[in-house]
C-alpha cells in the first residue's frame, strides 16, 4: 500500500498537476497583468505545447488535457472546453518529434510558438461550435501572432521545467 | 512498450469523453460543474495568492514602464474635469433627489428603492476570449446571478457566476451580453440652433407667461423654453421680460419633447463597441443623432432596472426597409479600469431559479 502511494505521489501526473497549478498561478496572475499589445501571453497553451513536443504525441495530448482541465475551473467557459483545445495542441505539438529527429533547442522554441498559435486560434473556434458565438473574428489573426511571439520567447524558460516535470523517473 | 501505448491512448480516449461530457453538462446549466469549480477553487486560491504576491513587484514593475505617461496625462485630466463636475454635481444631487421623490410619490420604482452591494474588482477574465471581471462579494453578501452591476459612471454587466466570497460579472462587452435598452432621441426640430451664451443669460430669468415657442428653438437645451419670449409678429409685436418670483409653467411643443425608443443592447468583444440593434424606425422618433443617451429600459423580463445610464449613441448605420439603424454606442463605465462596482440586488425574472 505505502508502495503503491509512493509510486502516485512520485508520477509523472502527480508531479504534473502540482507544476501546471503553479503556472496557473502565473497565468491568472502575472500574465494577466501584463498584456503587451492588449494580449495575453497563455502559458497554459504553452505548458501543453512544450509537453508535446518535449514528449510527443502521446504524453503530450494526456498533460494537454490534464492541464487544460485545470485551467477550465478559472475560465468563465464551459467546463472541459480548454481541456479539448489543450490536448489537441499538444497533439499537434506532438508530430514535431516524428518529422525532427535531432532538434536544436531553437527548432523546438518554433514548433512550441507555431503549436500555441494553433491552439490559440483553435479556442475561439471550439467556442463557436458549442454555439457561444461572436468570438471568431480578424482580431483572433492578431492575438495568435502575438501569442506566436511571447511563446517564442517563453518557450525556452518553459521547456526544462516541462522536461523535469513529465520525466518518466526522477532517478538517474 | 505496446501495452503503455496502449493505457495512455485508453486514458486519451478517457480525459476527451469526460471533456466532452463536462462541456455537456456545463451547457446544460449542471450544478456539477459549478462543485468541481468551487472544489478546484479551494484548493487553488492558496496557490494563487501566494503567486499574485510573489510576482507583484513585477506587475507594479511593468505598469511603471509602460503606463507611465498616460497616468500623468491623465491625473492632469482628471483634476481639471473634477473642478469642472463639483458645481454640477451639486445641481445634479439636487435634481436626481427631487426626480426620486417625484417618482415614489407615484409609485414608480427608482434605483433608489433597490438595495446594492459595494465589492472590489480583484482579477480579469485569464483568457483572450472572454469579457468577464471577478469581484470579492458572493452569494453570503446576497448576490445572485443575473444581478446588474455599475460603479460610479454606469452599468458595467451582470454576474453570471456566484461563489460564496466571489462572483464572475459578464461585461456588457461580451459577445453574450444582451440587453433591452431606451435610446433617449431629441426630434431633429430641436437641433442645437443659438450661441451658448444667449442660452445662458434666459435660463436665469423667470417669466410669469405661458410660453408657446415657434417652430425654430430659440435654446440650445431641447425641450426647455427661454423665459424671454418673442411673441408672433401676428398677434403681439412686443417682447415681455417680467423677472418674477411665481413659479414659472413652461410647456415645451409636442415636437420639442425627448422621444424614447426600446432596442437591443449586444456587445461584439473587446476590440468592438456595443451596438444598439432593433430601434423602430418611426417617423414619430426622428433621425437619431450621435450624443443621444441610451439607458436602461427595465420592465418585467429586463436584465436590469430602468434608467441607468450605459452610454451615448457614438455611429448610426441605416439600413434599408423596416430594419432600423444600428447604434455604435460609447460606454460611459470605463471597463478597462475597473477598482470597485456596486451590484445592485435586483433579480430580473428570467434569471430566478424555480423551485
Amino acid at each position: 500500500m505505502s508502495i503503491r502511494f509512493i509510486r502516485f505521489i512520485s508520477s509523472r501526473w502527480t508531479r504534473l498537476v502540482l507544476v501546471a497549478s503553479v503556472v496557473l498561478g502565473f497565468q491568472t496572475t502575472l500574465f494577466n497583468d501584463l498584456r503587451p499589445f492588449g494580449v495575453m501571453a497563455q502559458v497554459m497553451v504553452l505548458f501543453a505545447a512544450c509537453a508535446g513536443v518535449i514528449y510527443g504525441a502521446e504524453i503530450g495530448a494526456v498533460a494537454g488535457l490534464i492541464v487544460g482541465l485545470m485551467y477550465d475551473c478559472v475560465l468563465t467557459t464551459p467546463l472541459g472546453l480548454a481541456s479539448l483545445v489543450l490536448g489537441a495542441t499538444a497533439l499537434v505539438a506532438g508530430a514535431f518529434p516524428y518529422f525532427v529527429r535531432e532538434s536544436s533547442w531553437w527548432n523546438k522554441a518554433i514548433a512550441v510558438a507555431v503549436a500555441s498559435a494553433f491552439g490559440e486560434i483553435l479556442f475561439p473556434v471550439a467556442q463557436a461550435l458549442v454555439g457561444l458565438g461572436g468570438w471568431v473574428q480578424w482580431r483572433v489573426i492578431g492575438v495568435a501572432l502575438i501569442v506566436t511571439l511571447l511563446n517564442l520567447f517563453l518557450a525556452s524558460l518553459l521547456m526544462p521545467v516541462v522536461r523535469w516535470t513529465l520525466k518518466e523517473s526522477l532517478v538517474g | 512498450m505496446s501495452a503503455i501505448s496502449a493505457r495512455r491512448k485508453r486514458a486519451i480516449a478517457l480525459l476527451s469523453l469526460t471533456s466532452i461530457i463536462l462541456v455537456t453538462l456545463d451547457l446544460q446549466g449542471s450544478g456539477s460543474a459549478s462543485v468541481l469549480r468551487g472544489t478546484f477553487g479551494v484548493f487553488f486560491r492558496p496557490i494563487e495568492g501566494v503567486t499574485r504576491v510573489i510576482t507583484r513587484p513585477v506587475s507594479n514593475a511593468w505598469h511603471g514602464i509602460t503606463h507611465y505617461n498616460a497616468v500623468t496625462k491623465e491625473n492632469d485630466l482628471l483634476r481639471e474635469k473634477i473642478a469642472q463636475q463639483e458645481g454640477a454635481a451639486v445641481a445634479a444631487a439636487a435634481s436626481v433627489r427631487l426626480s426620486q421623490e417625484l417618482l415614489a410619490l407615484n409609485g414608480l420604482p427608482t434605483l433608489a428603492g433597490i438595495n446594492s452591494v459595494s465589492a472590489q474588482v480583484i482579477g480579469d477574465s485569464p483568457s483572450n476570449y472572454s469579457q468577464s471581471v471577478e469581484i470579492n462579494q458572493g452569494s453570503d453578501s446576497g448576490i445572485k446571478v443575473g444581478m446588474p452591476v455599475m460603479n460610479a459612471a454606469g452599468l458595467v454587466g451582470k454576474i453570471t457566476k456566484v461563489f460564496p466570497r466571489r462572483s464572475i460579472v459578464m461585461l456588457i462587452t461580451d459577445p453574450e451580453y444582451a440587453l433591452s435598452v431606451k435610446v433617449i432621441n431629441n426630434p431633429e426640430a430641436a437641433s442645437p440652433i443659438g450661441d451658448p451664451e444667449a442660452s445662458a443669460s434666459t435660463s436665469s430669468t423667470t417669466t410669469t407667461t405661458t410660453t408657446i415657442p415657434k417652430p425654430q428653438a430659440t435654446s440650445n437645451i431641447p425641450g426647455f423654453t427661454p423665459g424671454t419670449t418673442t411673441m408672433p409678429l401676428t398677434t403681439v409685436n412686443v417682447t415681455v421680460n417680467v423677472p418674477s418670483l411665481t413659479p414659472t409653467l413652461t410647456v415645451p411643443a409636442n415636437g420639442a419633447l425627448p422621444v424614447r425608443e426600446t432596442g437591443i443592447l449586444e456587445g461584439r468583444g473587446s476590440s468592438r463597441v456595443p451596438i444598439v440593434r432593433f430601434i423602430d424606425s418611426a417617423q414619430r422618433f426622428g433621425t437619431i443623432l450621435p450624443g443621444a443617451p441610451i439607458v436602461t429600459s427595465g420592465g418585467s423580463l429586463s436584465l436590469a432596472p430602468p434608467d441607468i445610464v450605459v452610454g451615448t449613441v457614438s455611429k448610426v448605420t441605416d439600413r434599408l426597409g423596416t430594419a432600423g439603424p444600428i447604434l455604435e454606442i460609447n460606454l460611459v463605465a470605463d471597463l478597462t479600469n475597473l477598482s470597485f462596482v456596486r451590484i445592485l440586488l435586483y433579480q430580473p425574472i428570467t434569471e430566478q431559479v424555480k423551485p
